[in-house]
């Protein structure tokens, strides 16, 4: 967002929030200026003062760096995808199962029934939010994600009841 | 009976049978089930579990081989065909997964026509058709004939149609089998509404997000109830990190 | 050859499948066949009985007569003396008003003769019944020429008078009975043949026609004989109306040669001639009129046959549609669809056009018996080629008329077209749509559902309007003849077709009911799952069918006016049978159809409804 223009950290927030919409809130007001100040440390950005000299963070203006310019560009094609993380749910299956020590269809369910209310959640809010926003852009995907674990999840359930049968 | 029951929908030992001997198969087999009136009940399973079928059962649409079936009150799974065509016109409205429209009949037709089967005139029957499909979002194709509609068009459709009478109960086989995303969210936000007007819902789906809107969750494999969930929400904090939105 | 053999394979596994159907199919088309082939064998069966009555009797070759009761008084009276052979006391009648006929006895030509007779006409009556009769006078010996052969009892005593056997019969007249004729009684002594005048009901068919003085009666005559006396007597002041002169020539063949000679048309009170052949022309005649009235009748008949098969063919081939994909492994395409479907219907039509002739064939002698009126049986009809080409090629027509249509839609055809069945779609009548939403729920779902299918509503009316013409022409027929009756044999030839016309359109109308409750199962339990009651469905696709059936049933009464014009021989007056009649046959056709239709509309309305819907899902 500093690409655009310099802005203050106040400017910055409102952007995120705007961005972000629901689930902006409940990044507190601190994180982002935790962020801004190991960013500046990094030489990505830095600061400049204002009129007013006080040492607020909100009403400081920060500026991108050139070298902070490269980094956005490196960013912007980046395709790195963030990456699905089954293995360990996977893993816990097999475990239960081999040392006895819990029904893996039970965790299978429970699973489910947690990724169902996160998903009906997820579905609420962005109902909540005008048609095609950007928050609700963002919570497509965040239910979308949670339908392909929850078909994922169905799969499990079927192949481990099918192995119980056996 | 002054007060609307509380239970719209019970159900005792429901059975549905085809066949007999070494051919036979049982649909739906043994099924206890009571809907409270103004909730959403999503019915999960794979295909061929018989979900469809038990929504039949329900709507009116087959007689149960056995069980008992009491909508509103009133006992159900004995009555005539003449009843029970009665019943549908005021009580329940079914979308169905194949649509079944008129093919001869424009979209308003097709919605103005349970409503002139319970004898509303033209006038209001039009005009009530009118309201729906625009609410279901087609009201500018409702000249257009289902051969000139989308499949998701024709859904939406059907889904005004289920609702002319202002029925209790609305069962919907499939409702967005056939959606793209966009258009099932629209069907989302409809059910949404119909929910919150205090309309009882039952939903039979195999999509997860249309499963998530209901306030409880049934899973059936083989023509039985093999899981029941209550989906109570979580936390926002929870999506944030499915976003992938770490608070350190 | 290996397609031939295909089409032929599948034609016949295609008519095993539906076993009904082809059997109905078989029975309207050989119903037509067989009223066609009786048509045919008609013609030509009164030639041998003609021929035997006459030898038998001597029948005569010309026939003169002479009405002197409009003539002044004319020749010499002289008392004639019958030349030639002749036995004795053939006495002509008295005085002069027989004289015209005298010259003609020594005619060149003639060998032999007998009378004058006398010949009057009067009111018969026996018991309740009542009758007219023309009655001639002659002695109580035999006659050389025209002696009437006796069938039973004894022949003219004073007081005894014999009765010509038809007209006998037709009446319920026998030997021993009483009768009166001009008020007096005379009992009958016998029943008699005779090859001079036709048999009843054709005696008015002779070239002279009947002679009612002052419209004695509106009953159709028959021929009575009785002694000169009594013929004079019955007679009355005014004398006889006539006299009639039987002539023999030594070549038959010159007949007409010799009437025409001889015939005078200045005025009645010269003779009059006509030959043997307008005689048995005349016993012909009524035949032919039985052979109008059956050759009228297979057409519509045929009418008939050929919606039937439409309206099967209209329903079967939206099914066929769908069997494409099938042939398609085969090679096959709609076309081929199309071929194998004519090929059934030409097999069928083939099978009853066999099944038609047989039937026609036997039922043949039992029709067109030339009553009592003529000695002997007719001879045994034979089928000649032409009869068989002809009813062949009938059946084959209408087996092809009613499926060419269809068979032509489906062979042009895009074979995608025909796999995404869009041959299936219903019409949509957006009228028909709007103004129902006025109309109660059964008639609502009764019109609209109806109205899918255009042409089968068109074969409705069409098979109504066939069926109520051919009724409205027998109505006619009887009302315009209840003053000159037609004889048994035609009452017989109508009935038979008005019975059968009547099957024929009730089969129908089932067939229409079927196949559109058929065709609407799925909109219809659509209907029952939006909250339409079986009762409101059937009701209203009961009461759908009646307003193309009130349709038919009134273009039916200028369609029988237009077929009695169009069949009926020569002039005359028609007259419409009373509004009454034809108020009765419409508000009758009308309950008919409701009954009719009210089975087959039940079809599948109480099956569940997911049932029905996943049906025709699948």
């Amino acid at each position: 967002m500093l690409a655009k223009e310099p802005s203050q950290g106040s400017q910055l927030r409102a952007r995120l929030d705007r961005a972000l919409g629901p689930l902006g809130e409940a990044m507190n007001a601190g994180h982002i200026y935790v962020q801004l100040a190991r960013l500046e440390k990094a030489g990505l950005i830095t600061r400049e003062g204002t009129a007013g000299s006080s040492d607020r963070p909100d009403r400081k203006v920060y500026i991108l760096t050139p070298a902070g310019h490269g980094r956005v560009s490196e960013w912007l094609s980046e395709v790195s995808w963030p990456k699905p993380d089954l293995a360990e749910f996977h893993l816990k299956l097999i475990a239960a199962a081999a040392a006895g020590l819990a029904d893996p269809i039970s965790i299978v369910d429970m699973q489910r029934r947690e990724l169902l209310r996160r998903l009906r959640d997820a579905q609420r809010t962005a109902m909540a939010e005008p048609d095609r926003s950007d928050a609700g852009l963002l919570l497509e995907g965040i239910a979308l994600r949670l339908q392909a674990d929850l078909r994922w999840l169905e799969a499990c359930e079927r192949i481990w009841t099918d192995r119980r049968r056996k | 009976m002054n007060e609307p029951e509380k239970v719209l929908v019970r159900a005792r030992g429901l059975r549905k049978e085809y066949g007999s001997g070494e051919g036979l198969v049982r649909a739906v087999d043994e099924v206890d089930l009571e809907i409270a009136r103004g909730e959403t009940l999503s019915i999960m399973g794979p295909s061929g579990c018989g979900k469809s079928t038990l929504l039949h059962l329900l709507g009116g649409l087959d007689r149960p081989s056995a069980g008992e079936l009491w909508l509103a009150g009133r006992r159900v799974d004995h009555l005539s065909e003449r009843a029970l065509a009665q019943l549908r016109r005021h009580e329940v409205g079914f979308v169905f997964q194949a649509y079944h429209l008129m093919d001869e009949l424009t979209a308003q037709e097709n919605v103005e026509l349970p409503a002139l089967l319970a004898g509303r005139s033209p006038g209001e029957a039009r005009r009530r058709a009118r309201q729906l499909l625009d609410q279901v979002g087609v009201g500018e194709r409702a000249d257009h004939l289902p051969s000139a509609l989308s499949g998701g068009q024709r859904q939406r459709v059907a889904i005004a149609r289920a609702l002319a009478n202002e029925p209790q109960l609305v069962l919907a086989d499939e409702p967005t089998g056939n959606l793209d995303s966009t258009a099932t969210l629209e069907v989302l936000r409809l059910f949404e509404a119909l929910h919150a007007a205090g309309l009882t819902l039952v939903i039979v789906t195999h999509d997860e997000r249309i499963a998530a809107t209901a306030d409880r969750l049934i899973s059936m494999r083989d023509g039985a109830f093999v899981d029941e969930t209550r989906l109570v929400g979580g936390t926002r904090k929870n999506l944030a990190d499915l976003a992938g939105l770490r608070a350190e | 050859m290996g397609r031939l053999l295909l089409v032929c394979r599948l034609a016949v596994k295609d008519l095993r499948h539906r076993p009904a159907q082809a059997m109905l199919l078989l029975l309207a088309i050989a119903a037509g066949a067989a009223t066609l082939t009786l048509g045919f064998s008609l013609r030509g069966t009164t030639d041998n009985p003609y021929a035997r009555t006459r030898a038998a009797t001597n029948g005569p070759d010309v026939v003169a007569t002479v009405f002197p009761g409009n003539s002044n008084a004319s020749g010499p009276a002289a008392a004639v003396k019958p030349g030639g052979s002749n036995a004795p006391g053939t006495a002509g009648a008295s005085g002069a008003e027989a004289a015209p006929l005298a010259p003609l006895e020594h005619a060149s030509g003639v060998v032999a003769h007998s009378g004058p007779f006398p010949v009057t006409w009067t009111l018969l009556q026996k018991g309740h019944t009542t009758g007219s009769a023309e009655v001639e006078g002659r002695s109580s010996e035999s006659s050389s020429v025209d002696h009437p052969k006796l069938t039973q009892g004894t022949w003219v005593r004073p007081g005894g008078v014999v009765v010509e056997a038809a007209f006998a019969s037709a009446l319920g007249i026998h030997v021993g009975d009483r009768l009166s004729l001009g008020g007096t009684s005379f009992e009958v002594t016998g029943t008699a043949v005779t090859a001079a005048i036709p048999a009843y009901p054709g005696v008015c068919g002779r070239p002279i026609g009947c002679f009612l003085v002052g419209n004695i009666s509106s009953y159709n005559p028959g021929l009575v004989w009785a002694t000169q006396a009594d013929a004079e007597q019955i007679a009355g002041t005014s004398g006889p109306e006539a006299y009639l002169l039987n002539l023999k020539l030594n070549d038959r063949a010159e007949a007409h040669a010799f009437a025409n000679r001889y015939d005078n048309n200045a005025s009645l009170s010269a003779p009059t001639l006509y030959a043997w052949q307008d005689i048995r022309d005349g016993d012909a005649q009524v035949i032919a009129k039985v052979q109008k009235v059956l050759f009228t009748g297979s057409w519509l008949l045929a009418l008939l046959a050929v919606t039937s098969v439409a309206v099967l063919v209209g329903g079967r081939m939206t099914e066929q549609t769908r069997r494409v994909g099938l042939l398609k492994a085969v090679g096959g395409t709609p076309r081929f669809v199309a071929v194998v479907l004519l090929f059934e219907h030409v097999l069928v039509g083939l099978f009853a056009a066999g099944v038609g002739l047989l039937i026609g064939q036997l039922v043949a002698p039992l029709v067109d018996r030339p009553g009592a009126g003529l000695l002997g049986a007719p001879s045994a009809p034979s089928l000649t080629g032409t009869t068989v080409a002809s009813v062949v090629a009938v059946a084959l027509a209408v087996a092809i008329v009613a499926t060419f249509v269809p068979a032509i839609r489906a062979a042009r055809q895009s074979t995608v077209a025909a796999l995404e069945d869009s041959a299936r779609q219903p019409r949509r009548s957006a009228a028909v749509i709007s103004l129902s939403g006025h109309l109660p729920a059964p008639l609502l779902l009764g019109a609209r559902l109806v109205v899918r299918r255009p042409r089968r509503l068109l074969l409705s009316t069409f098979s109504v309007a066939v069926t109520t013409s051919g009724l409205v022409a027998v109505l006619i027929i009887h009302a315009t003849s209840a003053t000159w009756s037609l004889g048994p044999q035609v009452i017989q030839a109508t009935t038979i077709i008005s019975v059968m016309l009547i099957v024929l359109a009730a089969i129908n109308a089932v067939f229409i009911a079927w196949t559109t409750a058929l065709e609407a199962r799925h909109p219809a339990a659509l209907a029952r799952a939006l909250g339409a009651t079986p009762e409101q469905i059937t009701t209203g696709l009961s009461v759908a069918f009646l307003p193309p059936a009130l349709l038919g049933a009134l273009l039916g009464i200028p369609g029988g006016i237009g077929i009695y014009d169009g069949t009926r021989s020569g002039g005359g007056t028609t007259t419409l049978p009373s509004a009454l009649w034809l108020v009765a046959m419409v508000l009758m056709t009308l309950l008919v159809i409701a009954v009719l239709t009210a089975i087959p509309t039940r079809i599948g309305a109480r099956r569940p409804v997911a049932e029905v819907l996943q049906a025709e899902a699948a």
